[in-house]
């Protein structure tokens, strides 16, 4: 008993070598690629960094300096306002999209998992090429349109005025948002137990109660998970901004993860670039936390 | 189970593997990077003296100063015309190489929207490279003030003095009097316009072609007239991001004779009346649009597509590049001023020597500047690539090359090359930015004080 015992706590310990040492490449990744940044990060953020200089020790300074500064304080609103209108419509719209496709043919379903799947794959200065083409002041295609249907009276500058801009962002966000969400949320509905769905059906329950009590609670985790990397994804929107509006027109575009491009990389304040990566760095893992929350109590 | 071990192992292998390949710098990234000059073969290395030699003596070559001792150095080099070109680039080091065979010149090209980001990343990495080509903005006033850049005094001789502008020798050095580029080429950007159409309106009448000056009574009737006659969107005051800015800077201060900083190049004094005045007549022309999701760049193309039909983003280089897609007569023109003698906005590019502590590759970077920018028959060759002018007088190197001759009348127009003021950096964000304020509607002096408190803010730091 004591011989099969022991052979069996040998075991487990070689299979635990073994789990280690295959973990190791991944672990020394993550240790040197994400957690000793993250720590350098939280550090540097407590000095007065800049390029070949020695660092100087100002405390919270470059936290307090943050919340003075009015065009961080605008970057932050602009950040939040893509984030609260592009996470609800992009999962809403997501999820419209998968519910309507996940049962077609697999021909049909696949070529329109590639069609909301393309823009996610396709590099973000092409598809900023693209987009800025279209938003063209002078030739660009939704002018043309507005103009020749009599919807707008002058082309309007869509990435040159204040009150367009931000909304053009958003709407290239989507696009680019809506490809993973539609192909994780059709593999989610053909999952659901289609026994209880039938049951619920031949109990007389409509489409939408189907839904809404049956698939729904099944497509929960799904669902979550989308949040989630939407909600990090449209906090960390940069890509486009740079490509498109440097933050402009009047910091009407500006976002967190920008404005520290800009002053880490233009600037050279490392301190202060690396202060609002660690708030940008508190506001997802706390928004996190709370969709978690929310998901469990569901 | 012996084959589920094998199988374990080797997938280990490959993991390791892959790791060593994403992992740290060898010999095979340098080979990755755009190698310009392979290095030569071990007879030519050997024959090297007698070639050396030989070559100085049929290229009538000054003596080459400082060490020939061997050594590996990179050059990281911005598009300055075709000193962007890789094959135009292997044979200028083709050249060196044949007096130098000891030094292996590696090359990496840069662009502008990258190039900033790529050469501080290496600066923190403890990777930059041994010689950069660029202007003074960013060898001088940027590098050289952080301390990252060698004092390159030596190769300033007294000759060397004796030959090159004096303003471009004030751009090539610090407020306290060190060298950080050794020039090669400069140009004064111009604006151009579209001839056909300015001819159609009428309006060519205002300008002199001759010397392609105007004055600003004359610009405000041009755009006027061309506006007449059914063109809209005559020029763009772009202002999306800082490509190009040089344009509207040198729009704004000549319009009315302002400035954008003092003589000393300690602080920004674009909140003069004169430029004031300027932004105001700008905002008030039918015609000109303060244009905030277009850039340098845009307006170019723009301009060369027929939208506009006067760029202000514009040099012999855009004319050369952009040969295909005109479709018109684009007729270079100085930016109007009142009484029509201009100050344009000047380039001026060089090299400069990051300081990485290798005093064989600083005196290696040195022997190449001086190779590029000082030999007699070289010197010739390097300028011809950049598409612009030397910073000395070597004669009419553009001899029977209309285009070249037709730009050269705008270098006697360069005025003050300011860009080498404390604060350049935030100070072109905050310029863009103040004309994007003054085209969403700010009262023009209100936007210019911000812009100037914010970049006086910054020289100051």
């Amino acid at each position: 008993m004591s011989k099969n015992n022991s052979m069996s706590k040998a075991l487990v310990r070689r299979e635990t070598i073994a789990g280690y040492a295959f973990m190791l490449p991944s672990l020394i990744f993550f240790l040197g690629f994400v957690i000793y940044p993250m720590v350098q990060c939280v550090f540097t953020s407590f000095f007065d960094a800049t390029m070949n200089r020695e660092d100087i020790f100002i405390g919270l300074a470059n936290y307090k300096e943050l919340f003075q500064d009015k065009v961080f304080l605008g970057a932050l609103k602009n950040t939040v306002i893509i984030v609260v209108v592009s996470v609800p419509v992009t999962c809403i719209f997501s999820l419209w999209v998968s519910s309507v496709i996940y049962d077609l043919a697999g021909p049909a379903c696949s070529a329109f998992r590639c069609i909301f799947y393309l823009p996610v794959v396709t590099g973000s200065v092409a598809v900023a090429v693209v987009w800025k083409w279209m938003f063209n002041n002078y030739y660009g295609i939704f002018n043309y349109i507005g103009t020749n249907t009599g919807l707008i009276e002058k082309n309007i500058n869509w990435l040159g005025d204040e009150k367009f801009a931000l909304g053009c962002i958003i709407l290239i966000l989507l696009t680019t948002s809506v490809g993973q969400p539609i192909v994780l949320y059709v593999s989610a509905l053909n999952n659901v137990d289609q026994s209880l769905v039938e049951a619920a059906e031949v109990d007389g329950a409509t489409k939408f109660q189907c839904f809404w009590k049956i698939k729904w609670s099944q497509i929960m985790p799904t669902t979550l998970y989308i949040l989630v990397i939407t909600t990090i994804n449209s906090f960390q929107c940069f890509a486009l901004i740079q490509l498109l509006t440097s933050g402009g027109p009047n910091h009407s575009t500006d976002t967190i993860m920008y404005y520290i491009y800009y002053n880490a990389f233009k600037l050279y304040r490392y301190g202060y670039g690396n202060a609002m990566g660690v708030v940008l760095a508190i506001i997802i893992a706390l928004l996190s936390a709370v969709q978690f929350k929310m998901a469990e109590s569901k | 189970m012996k084959k589920r071990k094998l199988m374990a192992l080797a997938l280990s292998c490959v993991m390791v593997c892959s790791m060593t390949a994403c992992g740290g710098k060898d010999t095979g990234s340098d080979q990755s990077a755009s190698t310009s000059t392979p290095a030569p073969a071990p007879a030519e290395k050997e024959e090297a003296p007698a070639e050396k030699a030989s070559t100085t003596e049929n290229t009538d070559s000054q003596t080459p100063t400082g060490s020939t001792q061997a050594a590996d150095i990179t050059l990281w080099t911005y598009p300055i015309g075709s000193w962007g070109d890789s094959a135009t680039v292997d044979g200028l080091i083709a050249n060196f190489n044949a007096v130098y065979p000891d030094i292996k010149v590696t090359v990496e090209y840069l662009d502008y929207t990258n190039g900033d980001d790529q050469i501080n990343t290496a600066i923190e990495g403890k990777q930059a490279p041994d010689l950069v080509m660029e202007g003074p903005e960013r060898l001088v006033a940027n590098w050289g003030a952080k301390g990252l850049m060698v004092d390159l005094g030596d190769l300033w001789t007294d000759d060397a003095k004796s030959l090159i502008y004096d303003s471009v020798q004030n751009a090539c050095k610090s407020n306290d009097g060190v060298f950080y580029e050794y020039p090669l080429c400069m140009t004064a950007h111009t604006m151009a316009i579209n001839r056909d159409i300015f001819e159609a309106a009428d309006a060519l009448q205002y300008l002199d072609e001759e010397t392609g000056t105007w004055t600003t009574e004359n610009f405000q009737k041009a755009v006027q007239a061309v506006y007449d006659y059914g063109q809209t969107n005559v020029g763009a005051v772009y202002c999306s991001g800082q490509g190009g800015d040089q344009g509207t800077r040198a729009l704004i201060n000549n319009l009315y004779g302002g400035t954008f900083t003092n003589p000393e190049h300690t602080e920004y004094t674009a909140n003069s009346a004169e430029n004031i005045k300027a932004l105001e007549l700008l905002k008030s022309m039918d015609g000109i649009n303060f244009d905030a999701s277009i850039a340098g760049g845009d307006e170019i193309n723009m301009f060369c597509n027929g939208t506009f039909a006067m760029a202000f983003c514009w040099n012999v280089s855009q004319e050369k590049n952009n040969l295909e897609n005109i479709s018109f007569d684009a007729l270079p023109m100085a930016f109007p001023s009142e009484d029509g003698i201009p100050q344009l906005c000047g380039g001026i590019w060089g090299f400069g020597i990051f300081d990485n502590g290798d005093p064989a590759k600083i005196e290696a970077a040195k022997t190449f500047i001086d190779f590029m920018a000082n030999d007699e028959k070289q010197v010739v060759e390097s300028v011809k690539a950049s598409n612009y002018w030397p910073v000395k007088d070597l004669g009419n190197i553009y001899d029977g090359d209309a285009l070249m001759t037709e730009y050269s009348k705008f270098v006697e127009y360069m005025g003050d090359y300011y860009q080498v003021v404390g604060g350049w950096a935030e100070a072109r964000t905050a310029w863009w930015n103040m004309l994007q304020q003054v085209g969403s509607g700010t009262d023009v002096a209100t936007a210019v004080e911000e812009f100037v408190t914010t970049a006086n803010t910054a020289a100051a730091q």
